[in-house]
């Protein structure tokens, strides 16, 4: 990976929940002991356990795993809310671990915004002040604050609730509200905390549309944290999965889904649909073998064309109601053909 | 005592229907001995079939020693406190019995007839006592012995059938408190001076008899040794270039004294090596709180009643709406026409002069507990006590260092009503949610932007559950520190209890429960709002 565009760099991050988290730690990489072990003999809590994973600028990295994994824990290394037991963070080339309170804190108002799953807004403060909290912090006027709030309120769509006061807005309103917070000092990365965990399933759709769209138009660094397979494979330019404090397999969602590292990954991507995300020149045959198969590549262009990006849903469109296969173009050149039996098997998930 | 007999409601029904056998046998094996009879009640028990005039015949002859031989200790204290005050009133009768006896041979023949009249009454209620508490044992038995079944089938450690162990037991705590205590009922005990007395003429080597010591030390006074010597009596003079000196004395008496006259006596002379040495520090707290409260007293007393009043009234009507300026205005009018103004005014400058410095205290203090371990740590324990003490008690230390006066009653106010204010704050930092606060962290706020923008904010409800909470401690307490001369609307109670002018105490005790509620309505509507 390209060391100039990576923005966040964990390396061998390990930490430990309880006292005597060192001679934890070297009994742990000595014996290599499993987490309940540890928690039986130490009492303590192996929550993140030899993470390494970089970020790059501007990616959406989602990092996936069930309650308890340990990924609620891991993004907090980024902005050092919780120190490491072992390892370094590096964020821009700099080491988070060697940064003092002072540069740490203005580190946080100005470099990194984070959204949290249960919004954690003031509930003293109006909207609007909400919104402005990092700059406040960090002694801007009055005036500035409010020119910006007011601009980050139509951002995510809540002009004129800037008066409002948090417990008068909805669940998904508070989280735009956390949202814009998070967005107020124009922060080049963004955390975001199973952010739309807490909302009920429509709005938090629309949420994931609307974010999408606002990322791809900011240019911001994203790691997004769920435990929503579906919301990680929309969300995520690339995924980490993660068990018991490890990161299982990271890759882009097509990566995942078609060559899942063992068989925890393979029982989460089981259930899911495909249709959106594997790709023609995944399933495609090459033309030779299609000729060798069937021998019949005269009448080819009478066929539907389709990109090798084109994705399966797609090609399901192209498909029905024909009786010839799908011919896969790049740049007019023949690169492969999609058969009926090969699409319905790749939906499947069996190439 | 295996053998029960049945009583009448059973003969009607002797089979049991068979799909009974299983809680039958759970009976049997808990009861033990004279399972079948337990069995067959128990089972009238679960079918709520038992007759309202069941009676425990065993129980009814044994008392308290069936429950012992039952393991059943809540049936035995019962039954031996029932028999125990029977036995106590018996005791009595012999008690004024003898009396009689004596008063008829001084010739105080209406002595003699009260005597008797009492012996008399004693007996009934020994005879009465005695046959309603074994039917209440009775009455009891099986029901509670059901109960404590119930709970053996939970925890099968319990005590079930019957042991002779358990009686043993039984006769032993009978044993340790039944003989002591009939011996004292039946004896005019004598008093502690006597005792006394009685410890000087054996010291002085003089014939005692053996009941009048065995009485001293058994059913009178705990008997406090009496063998330390007096301390030695310390002075702190004050020389002519105005420093202190120490001189020592031997003490004034040689006899020894107990334990309590001891230490009370080395209690006085550290607090006035104190005093003498360190009276700077108590002048300089007295001086401080004298100028706080001049302060508040030029507002509340030193301004004429028609200024204070209005101000009073409106500052109600902006606070807390018109019908609590109606309030108190009535209040003040109350106040007015009684004659209590200035007195009143006086306890509202204690209350808020006390007020003021618990809040100031109190706060930062509640801000340490919350935010540290070591905080928490000396300061809860502190508070524990400070709010198990009665608040009499306060006064004693405020007098003890500074005298008597207003300063040390509003002292000892300080102390009674603070602990709420730091509790509070600290509780309501506490519960500010940890979510909210990493949300602010993670916005890069300093521990100091967090707590001026975060902590205390949120916690503010809290807090101010505690300031009102803390006014009305004061004023309750500013009251009490009548006693030590604090004055105000206390003082006019405490004067009147000491003449008996009970219309007079009445009439301040209306005018204190007024201020209290227009305080306290007032505040609440703050806090609501």
């Amino acid at each position: 990976m390209d060391e100039e565009r990576q923005v966040i760099e964990a390396r061998g991050v390990w930490k430990i929940f309880g006292e005597r988290a060192e001679e934890v730690l070297r009994a742990v990489r000595q014996n290599s002991l499993h987490k309940a072990e540890v928690l039986e003999r130490f009492g303590a809590v192996v929550a993140v356990r030899n993470i390494d994973f970089a970020v790059e600028r501007g990616e959406i990295f989602c990092i996936m795993g069930l309650s308890g994994s340990g990924k609620s824990t891991l993004v907090r290394h980024i902005n050092r809310l919780i120190q490491p037991t072992h390892g370094q963070i590096l964020v821009n080339g700099q080491d988070m671990g060697a940064l003092s309170a002072e540069e740490l804190r203005a580190l946080r108002a100005s470099r990194i915004g984070m959204v949290f799953q249960n919004m954690a807004l003031l509930p003293h403060r109006t909207v609007r002040d909400n919104i402005a909290f990092a700059l406040e912090l960090r002694n801007t006027d009055p005036f500035t604050r409010h020119q910006l709030a007011n601009g980050l309120l139509e951002t995510v769509g809540l002009a004129g609730y800037g008066d409002a006061i948090p417990s008068e807005l909805s669940g998904g309103m508070q989280q735009r509200v956390g949202l814009a917070r998070a967005l107020a000092a124009d922060p080049d990365i963004l955390l975001m905390d199973e952010p739309f965990s807490a909302l009920d399933p429509l709005i938090r759709r629309g949420l994931q549309d609307e974010f999408l769209a606002l990322s791809r138009t900011m240019d911001k660094t994203t790691v997004f944290i769920t435990h929503d397979l579906d919301e990680a494979m929309r969300m995520g330019s690339r995924i980490g999965i993660m068990r018991d404090g490890e990161m299982v397999q990271i890759g882009t969602p097509e990566d995942i889904i078609l060559h899942p590292k063992d068989s925890y990954v393979a029982d989460f991507v089981q259930g899911l649909s495909r249709l959106k995300l594997v790709f023609a020149h995944r399933i495609m045959e090459r033309p030779e073998t299609y000729n060798k198969a069937h021998g019949n590549l005269t009448d080819v262009d009478t066929w539907p064309q389709a990109h090798p990006k084109a994705d399966l849903n797609s090609l399901v469109s192209l498909i029905v109601g024909q009786q010839c296969p799908i011919a896969i173009r790049d740049d007019g050149k023949l690169a492969g053909i999609v058969t009926k039996d090969a699409l319905l098997k790749g939906i499947q998930g069996q190439s | 005592m295996t053998v029960h007999a049945p009583g009448e409601q059973d003969s009607g029904q002797a089979t049991v229907p068979p799909d009974n056998s299983d809680s039958l046998a759970s009976f049997k094996e808990f009861a033990g001995p004279g399972g079948d009879r337990y069995g067959r009640t128990f089972l009238r028990i679960q079918q709520a079939k038992l007759a309202g005039h069941h009676l425990n015949i065993s129980a009814l002859i044994g008392g308290f020693l069936w429950a012992a031989l039952r393991g059943n200790w809540p049936l035995f204290w019962i039954g031996f406190a029932t028999d125990m005050v029977a036995a106590v009133n018996v005791a009595l009768v012999h008690k004024y019995d003898l009396a009689a006896v004596q008063a008829a041979t001084d010739g105080k023949d209406f002595l003699v007839q009260r005597y008797d009249g009492w012996s008399d009454a004693h007996l009934q209620a020994a005879l009465i006592l005695f046959f309603a508490g074994r039917l209440l044992l009775a009455w009891l038995a099986d029901r509670l012995y059901y109960h404590h079944y119930t709970q053996w089938r939970v925890n099968r450690s319990l005590p079930s059938g019957q042991a002779i162990k358990r009686l043993g037991i039984g006769m032993l705590a009978v044993l340790l408190v039944a003989p002591l205590t009939i011996y004292r009922a039946s004896q005019f005990a004598p008093d502690q001076r006597s005792c006394i007395k009685l410890a000087h003429m054996i010291q002085d080597g003089e014939q005692v008899p053996l009941k009048d010591r065995f009485d001293c030390w058994t059913i009178s006074e705990f008997p406090t040794l009496v063998w330390l010597q007096r301390p030695l009596q310390y002075t702190f003079p004050r020389n002519d270039d105005g420093t202190r000196s120490i001189v020592v004395k031997e003490p004034s008496s040689q006899r020894p004294v107990n334990l309590n006259n001891w230490l009370s006596e080395h209690i006085d002379q550290g607090i006035d090596y104190v005093k003498a040495f360190y009276g700077w520090l108590f002048d300089g707290v007295t001086r401080w709180i004298r100028v706080l409260l001049n302060a508040v007293e030029a507002v509340f007393v030193g301004t004429p009643w028609i200024v204070t009043s209005l101000m009073l009234v409106m500052a109600a009507v902006r606070l807390a709406g018109s019908r609590m300026g109606l309030f108190t205005a009535a209040v003040l009018i109350y106040l007015a026409l009684f004659g209590f103004w200035q007195t009143a005014m006086s306890t509202i400058s204690l209350t808020v002069a006390a007020t003021v410095i618990c809040v100031v205290a109190g706060l930062p203090l509640g801000i340490w507990v919350a935010k540290s371990k070591v905080g928490a740590a000396v300061v809860t324990p502190a508070l524990d006590i400070m709010q198990t003490i009665p608040s009499f008690v306060y006064l004693l230390p405020a007098v003890a260092f500074f005298s008597v006066g207003k300063p040390p009653g509003i002292l000892a106010t300080v102390i009674f009503a603070m602990p709420p204010m730091v509790r509070l704050t600290a509780l309501g930092i506490q519960h500010v949610p940890a979510s909210t606060k990493e949300a602010a962290l993670a916005f890069g706020a300093s521990p100091r932007q967090l707590l001026l923008k975060v902590e205390l904010p949120l916690a503010l409800p809290s807090i101010m559950a505690g300031v009102n909470q803390v006014v009305m401690l004061s004023l309750s307490m500013v009251v009490i520190a009548a006693i030590i001369g604090a004055g105000g609307m206390g003082f006019i109670v405490v004067d009147a209890l000491a003449r008996t002018q009970v219309g007079r105490g009445i009439l301040a005790g209306i005018g204190i429960a007024l201020i209290a509620m227009m305080i306290d309505r007032v505040v609440q509507k703050v806090n609501r709002t």
